[in-house]
């Protein structure tokens, strides 16, 4: 019984030592923001007129571990205002180091779409209060996978490749990301930044969900004889046999979409400016075609930064019958903003923002032609720790 | 006027040995295998883009504490940030797993002991605090 006593004892002892042996890293974010729109006729999801506090408000927390000289364990949990604090793991994986140039991680990882993308929701990692809906506006950021990153210098460029595959099935919305894979390439040298990003995803849906009823109802629309669809298309002289092509078309089980996006930056300390393209693609034009950009030009006044954006979106349509469904569907979609921003450090590890953006919608997805344009005021408080 | 001749000449005078006596230099101990280490290599070492040494050997860097003139100097003349950059910087990095910052480990004398007593410690201190215990292979 002693003896039992005195081995616990020892035991504990030992996991006492050994975890401070090898740190625990506990880091963290906060944002916390308000922000009002003049305007209800302009749709920035989230933002109204009556103005509001949580949905730039995000909490994060990151545990991380080294567990071996070459494995450390990693998790990220998110909490957003947006989406009523609900908690998310944006990062939970295992990374093994094979060698000073080569990580292999497993778990749920950042999906590397965007220059932003690795640290999206850390906002004190940039200058805008959130990266501009225009360009940042996939739905999703996780996936559930493995990647490889290779670090390489090539003479004064310090370079580095990943590439992923997994899975993601984003909670209720009735669709399966699968076969989700890509490569992302940077390169870093002096003051300037160079990246280019390539992706593709089969998407497998049931008919449920948000996501999934939507489409299919969409689909049996076009091929039920008397729908004012299938009507429309018939008085346009499109026949049976290419309207059934279009039901296949239009259904997005088992298509694929592909996304790829280029970027370039610059900061010497004084001024620094950054632009980034991105066009989403693929079989499924029920998800059509679309371009974006955003260019960005900042000047820092020692603890001041002012920082001015152009950014756009637009969608591109297919042709012939594909065309004419995509837009009695109202796919369309047009909108553009114009950011402008200051950032104030207070000290090495906060910062307060304010922004105002002009949004001009000119066309908007499920509701056609739009012709708004509305101001969207913010503030708000960064902190990591 | 030969006054005021003095009086600049000390300016003068003084405003050299301000500069002289500000000159900081990077350290490792002195069994360390390195003889001297370029200013590019030492901006990798802690950006944390090379976890080695010229030869090849472990290299972890360390950190002075924030606001120490020393610490001031290395990061405006060897990294080229100021501080609230290095923390933008760093925190790209912490939140994706993919590294984090030197330790902060006080100030020249507190350095200079770790780094006297650890082969693959690299830091830098004020030129002044240098002696035997560790080896100069930079200098700015």
């Amino acid at each position: 019984m002693k003896n039992i006593a005195k081995n616990l004892l020892l035991a504990s002892i030992g996991i006492a030592s050994s975890s401070q042996a090898n740190d625990l890293n506990i880091n963290g974010f906060l944002s916390v923001g308000a922000s009002m729109l003049d305007n209800d006729k302009v749709e920035i999801s989230g933002y109204d007129t009556n103005g509001g506090f949580k949905q730039d408000t995000i909490l994060g927390l990151q545990l991380s571990k080294q567990v071996n000289d070459s494995t450390t364990v990693t998790g990220q949990l998110v909490s957003r205002g947006s989406e009523d604090y609900n908690t998310e793991s944006a990062w939970a994986y295992i990374n093994f180091a094979a060698n000073d140039d080569l990580d292999l991680r497993m778990g749920r990882l950042r999906v590397p779409f965007y220059y932003y993308s690795d640290f999206l929701e850390v906002g004190f990692a940039y200058d805008w209060i959130r990266p501009p809906a225009e360009v940042y506006s996939v739905p999703f950021s996780s996936v559930d996978g493995v990647d490889a990153t290779y670090r390489f210098s090539i003479g004064n460029w310090d370079n580095s490749a990943q590439a992923y595959y997994g899975r993601y099935t984003p909670e209720g919305a009735g669709v399966d990301l699968r076969n989700f894979t890509g490569l992302a390439l940077s390169g870093q040298t002096g003051d300037f930044s160079l990246r280019a990003s390539y992706h593709r995803l089969e998407i497998i849906s049931d008919g449920t969900g948000s996501f999934g009823a939507v489409n299919q109802g969409a689909a049996a629309l076009i091929g039920t004889t008397g729908s004012a669809l299938n009507t429309g298309l018939l008085a346009a002289g499109y026949s049976n046999q290419d309207i059934a092509g279009a039901v296949d078309d239009f259904t997005l089980t088992g298509q694929e979409i592909g996304f790829y996006g280029i970027a370039a930056g610059y900061d010497n300390g004084d001024y620094s400016a950054i632009a980034e393209y991105t066009q989403s693609f693929g079989d499924a034009p029920f998800i059509p075609i679309v371009n974006t950009y955003l260019v960005k030009a900042a000047k820092r006044f020692s603890d001041i930064t002012a920082h001015l954006t152009f950014t756009s979106s637009e969608t591109e349509l297919d042709s012939g019958i594909n065309e004419t469904i995509q837009k009695s569907l109202m796919l369309e979609d047009k909108q553009s903003s114009i950011i402008l921003g200051a950032r104030y450090d207070y000290d090495s590890s906060s910062a307060l923002k304010f922004e105002i953006q002009q949004l001009t919608e000119d066309m908007r997805s499920g509701a056609g032609e739009i012709d708004e344009t509305g101001m969207l005021y913010s503030i708000a408080i960064d902190l990591v720790f | 006027m030969t006054t005021i001749k003095q009086l600049f000449c000390t300016c003068i005078i003084s405003f050299f040995t301000i500069t002289a006596a500000a000159e900081t230099s990077v350290i490792v101990s002195a069994s360390n295998g390195n003889a001297s280490i370029d200013k590019n290599t030492i901006s990798k070492i802690f950006l944390g883009k090379s976890k080695s040494f010229p030869d090849g050997s472990q290299a972890l860097p360390i950190d002075q504490n924030d606001g120490t003139a020393a610490r001031d100097a290395f990061n405006s003349n060897v990294l080229g940030k100021s501080a609230s950059q290095l923390k933008s910087y760093w925190s790209r990095l912490i939140f994706t797993g993919k590294g984090t910052p030197p330790k902060q480990s006080g100030n020249d004398s507190d350095v200079k002991a770790l780094i006297s007593n650890n082969p693959n410690m690299i830091g830098y201190i004020d030129s002044s605090a240098v002696d035997a215990s560790v080896k100069v292979v930079h200098k700015f």
